[in-house]
């Protein structure tokens, strides 16, 4: 018997298959977000359909849920009435901010008066606060707690129990 | 009424299947020349079920019969036929069917084809050979079962995935790749039986070599395709990102052409035997590696398959595989003693020793670097990326040093050499290497990877061009004419060497096009407004405006534009966006231009039709074409090698030469 | 006009200097610039496609970030900067360069290993006793090197392989 052939080949096999194995399961699209436990970044654009300019560092002191999405994305349709609901049950005490990117003005406002509006939607138009959030696809949902740091990110339409999931982590201080 | 019959025949499949493996491994112990006929038998009613199944797959699609579960995922009345044919490969349960079916017709073949003077063989191929065939067959009745019947059949279907139906070639990469993965559990079968039995004679070696070599052209043709398809339909201008399925289908590859090489040795010289295994077996658990990593949804591809149930199923196959494989090495390698020599490193013998080695490097390259992220997220919990930085820096240089080695290689005599004749072999293809690189330079050939490529492929030219027609100048010092000569020791007797010669000179072509297709590639961005005429890799690009067209299952809005040099039109481009009823994101389709020297490609990224205008990108590539025609060149040259030789010249001791320049082998070779 | 104005100089978008500080090199312009943000660009994955450089996909996140190299090259950004900023939003995921040195070693040391294989195996092989005499190699091991191949085969028919 030829011991080395053994010795390497069930190790070659070995790793390999014990490797695979804990990638089953795993979805690789699902981008982990390494901003978790970091100051969110700072940013003040401007709010759809106005010329007025939201500073999110006016929200200091509060826990925040930014929420980025678009008008052509089915699944922010679905999320829609969940955050609208959740953001006028939970305000004052945490902050709800919309934060819309590759969209027309047009279309962002049909949409907000078709289906209803409880928080502040702001425009991000070359994507920059996207790109600084390492925002991926939309949608995507960031909780910030009181003192501006990200405790979570959710990538993907939004339902109640995820959202009350998430709020604990900012809610907790 | 159709599912359930399929439903049959995938179950008769697979008792037949499974039950001819026992035999086969039973007659293998025994010797019995009973049981070998009945483990045919089972072979050959494995094939016929399996077919069967899938002929009634294809007429269920084309009948649009939305009672059977897959017709109802991946039909629709509203598509072309060839589309309705292709569906059948399109989604996962119908590319196993397709993979069982093609399974079928290999294993039928190999067994009609080796039932002579190859009995000691035999039975234990066929059991491995079935062993595999009722594992797919159990997929096929159970986890990817597409004969399933649906209660309430809808009246029409979604239709196959629309990306798939944008080019013609989708008709033909998967087959290809099929004929292609799926062929190497032949070799596989007899390179187990020559180890279980302890011994690699001729009488094995001869069929593994042409059942190694049938899948092996496939798959070359296959790859190709699928860059070719990458660079017509995606829209990047390039035809190979290291994605993991791409590769998944060149691991294979690599090893089998590797094997492919050192089965040379082994029929010349009776040695590397153990390299020459392992390869193949190696070929073999790449190709159950490839289809897991295709169907698992374990890795992030343009081409996976969605996440299935059949991930767990063809992981616990690869394990299993790996075992047979590594215990049956581990206990029977040394059985196969090496029967010669090498006389010494400037030998051809080390150079097949050297190529293995750098083909095993770019396999384990290419692997680890497909594999390091699922590892470091296993390990650290961390995700990362190996992208193209990394594939390309290692491939460069092993591509190149592979290069070498094909001219060298041939170059170098079998057995022992004198330094005069090393000095003879090695020295005057330098001319080619100059050659070459003259010609590239003034071609606008500049970075450094390029040039060295160019000097390598130049003097393998020259050395495959001597070395491919020695039979026919031998012929002529011996008196015959040209024509003669050439007919018979080229065409007729010499086929083999000179198929294998115009392969290796496709190869060098297919490299020195790649490296300079992607070093002199120019990529413009550029925004028009109707009938603006810009600048963009030497070629003057005029915006005709928008266009829309409706068909059926899709909207297009194709932006035309005009390409001239030198004042001179050339050719009219309509790169679009298509719209598919099916898919909310509208696909981009370039469309380009090819000629012998280079390619104008238009790719659009944004286009508006009220205000008529256009956003797109324009690469200038040279070269590109010799890619695809040289590796047909390569298949076509590879059969002609396959042809058989003529029936078995005897000849005794007194005559043989033990020269290499003609065919004629002494041991005796059958037809 | 002025609320315009106003407005403009209130707009505050987040910025790489917040992630790496001021640009370490010199701004770039024209065709150097279109040519380094490709080059860049191929350096960074596109998030939401499978696998391709943002250079190479016409995802429009990957034209955002596409455009945010071009604009961070403009103002003199390096590379290794302009690398930093996104790693630090994405993470390592988004950079098509690993970063790992373990990963870059490994082929190098498999060169070497294979090396060493391959050419301890060739001396193995010179080391092999000469076969008798210059005949191509038989088939039937075990059987003495001279005997006539067409006899071996007969007898490996006969036989059925049996030794």
């Amino acid at each position: 018997m030829n011991r080395t052939v053994l010795l390497v080949g069930l190790i070659i096999a070995a790793v390999l298959v014990a490797v695979l194995f804990a990638g089953l399961g795993k979805n690789p699209a699902e981008i982990r977000s390494p901003l978790i436990g970091k100051t969110a970044p700072t940013f003040a654009l401007r709010e759809v359909g106005t010329s007025r300019t939201v500073d999110v560092t006016q929200f200091r002191g509060k826990p925040m849920v930014v929420n980025f999405w678009a008008t052509w994305c089915g699944p922010c349709w679905e999320e829609h009435p969940v955050l609208v609901a959740n953001a006028r049950m939970l305000q004052p005490q945490v902050q709800f901010l919309g934060v819309v990117f590759q969209d027309k003005e047009d279309k962002i406002l049909g949409f907000l008066n078709q289906r209803g509006s409880s928080y502040p939607t702001v425009v991000d138009d070359a994507g920059k606060t996207a790109i600084a959030y390492g925002v991926g696809g939309v949608p995507e949902t960031f909780f910030i707690d009181a003192n501006g740091v990200i405790q979570a990110k959710y990538s993907g339409p939004m339902s109640p129990d995820v959202l009350r999931e998430n709020l604990q982590k900012v809610m907790k201080q | 009424m159709i599912a359930p019959l399929g439903r049959i025949l995938i179950l008769a499949s697979l008792f037949a299947a499974a039950a001819g493996a026992l035999i086969g491994f039973y007659a293998g112990r025994t010797r019995s020349a009973e049981g070998l006929r009945w483990a045919r038998r089972f072979a050959y009613a494995y094939a016929a079920s399996i077919i069967a199944a899938t002929l009634v797959m294809v007429y269920a699609l084309l009948a649009h019969d939305f009672s059977v579960s897959y017709v109802a995922q991946v039909g629709s009345t509203q598509i072309p036929t060839w589309v309705t044919v292709v569906s059948l490969w399109s989604s996962l349960e119908g590319s196993i069917l397709f993979w069982g079916m093609v399974l079928g017709i290999y294993i039928a073949a190999a067994t009609y084809f080796t039932r002579e003077r190859h009995e000691e063989y035999q039975p234990d191929a066929i059991g491995v050979w079935l062993g595999t065939a009722a594992f797919f067959s159990f997929l096929i009745a159970g986890p990817a079962n597409p004969f399933h019947t649906v209660a309430n059949p809808p009246l029409d279907g979604p239709g196959p995935n629309a990306l798939l139906q944008n080019h013609v070639l989708m008709a033909i990469h998967p087959p290809f790749l099929y004929l292609g993965y799926v062929g190497m559990t032949i070799p596989f079968g007899f390179a187990c039986a020559a180890l279980i039995k302890g011994r690699l004679g001729h009488n094995v070696l001869k069929p593994i070599r042409e059942s190694l070599m049938l899948p092996w052209i496939f798959q070359s043709v296959a790859i190709m395709l699928g860059g070719w398809w990458a660079y017509e339909v995606l829209g990047w201008g390039g035809y190979w990102a290291w994605d993991p399925v791409e590769n998944a289908s060149l691991l294979p590859w690599l090893t089998a052409t590797a094997a492919l090489h050192s089965i040379m040795v082994v029929e010349r010289r009776g040695i590397l035997k153990g390299w020459t295994v392992t390869l193949i077996q190696a070929t073999f658990l790449l190709v159950i590696l490839g289809t897991f990593m295709t169907r698992s949804g374990v890795f992030n591809s343009v081409h996976s398959f969605t996440q299935s149930a059949i991930g767990p199923t063809i992981l616990g196959f690869l394990a299993a595989s790996l075992l047979f494989t590594v215990a049956l090495l581990a206990f029977r390698i040394d059985k196969l003693e090496p029967e010669g020599r090498i006389e010494g490193a400037a030998s051809r013998e080390a150079m097949f020793l050297i190529n293995n080695l750098l083909f095993v490097l770019l396999t384990f390259t290419v692997l680890i670097g497909t594999v390091f992220p699922l590892i470091v997220e296993a390990v650290k919990g961390k995700q990362m990326s190996v992208g193209r930085p990394y594939f390309d820096s290692m491939s460069i240089p092993l591509g190149a040093l592979l290069l070498f080695i094909l001219g060298v290689g041939p170059a170098l005599p079998w057995g022992r050499a004198t330094a005069a004749q090393v000095k003879k072999a090695l020295l005057p293809p330098i001319l080619g290497a100059v050659v070459f690189l003259i010609a590239g330079y003034l071609f606008g050939a500049r970075t450094p990877w390029t040039l060295i490529t160019l000097a390598f492929g130049g003097y393998a030219a020259q050395v495959t061009l001597g070395q491919m027609f020695v039979p026919m100048l031998q012929r002529m010092r011996n008196g015959d004419s040209f024509a003669g000569a050439f007919v018979e020791g080229q065409l007729r007797r010499g086929r083999r060497r000179f198929g294998s010669y115009i392969v290796h000179a496709a190869m060098i072509v297919v490299i020195i096009a790649i490296a300079i297709s992607s070093s002199m590639r120019t990529q413009t961005e550029l925004h028009f407004v109707k009938g603006q005429t810009q600048q963009a890799g030497g070629y003057d690009v005029t915006f005709q405006g928008v266009e829309q067209r409706s068909e059926p299952h899709r909207l297009s809005t194709i932006g035309v534009f005009t390409v001239a040099k030198d004042g001179k039109e050339i050719t009219r481009l309509e790169p679009r966006m298509n719209q598919y009823q099916t898919m909310r994101e509208p696909i981009g389709s370039p469309d380009v231009h090819t000629t012998a020297l280079r390619d104008v490609y238009i790719s659009l990224s944004n286009v508006d039709t009220l205000n008529q205008t256009a956003s797109i990108t324009v690469f200038v590539a040279p070269l590109v074409v010799w890619i695809w025609l040289a590796v047909i060149a390569m298949a076509l040259g590879a059969l002609f090698a396959m042809i058989p030789a003529r029936r078995a010249v005897i000849v005794t001791t007194s005559e043989a030469s033990g020269k290499d320049s003609l065919p004629n082998r002494t041991a005796p070779e059958t037809a | 006009m002025i609320a315009v104005l106003l407005l403009l100089l209130q707009l505050r978008v987040p910025d790489a200097a917040q992630f790496v500080g001021p640009p370490k090199g010199a701004p770039l312009a024209g065709e150097a610039l279109e040519k380094r943000t490709n080059e860049v660009g191929r350096l960074l994955r596109c998030p939401v496609c499978q696998g391709m450089a943002v250079s190479d996909s016409p995802a429009e996140m990957a034209v955002n970030m596409k455009g945010q190299v071009r604009e961070l090259l403009a103002r003199g950004y390096t590379e290794e900067q302009i690398l930093q900023y996104f790693e630090k939003s994405y993470g390592e995921f988004v950079l098509l360069r690993p970063k790992s040195p373990v990963l870059w070693m490994l082929p190098v040391a498999a060169f070497l290993l294979g090396g060493i294989v391959v050419f301890l195996k060739l001396k193995k092989l010179e080391r092999a006793p000469p076969t008798a005499n210059r005949q191509p190699f038989d088939s039937a091991q075990g059987r003495p090197p001279t005997e006539d191949p067409y006899l071996s085969r007969v007898r490996d028919l006969v036989s059925g392989g049996k030794q």
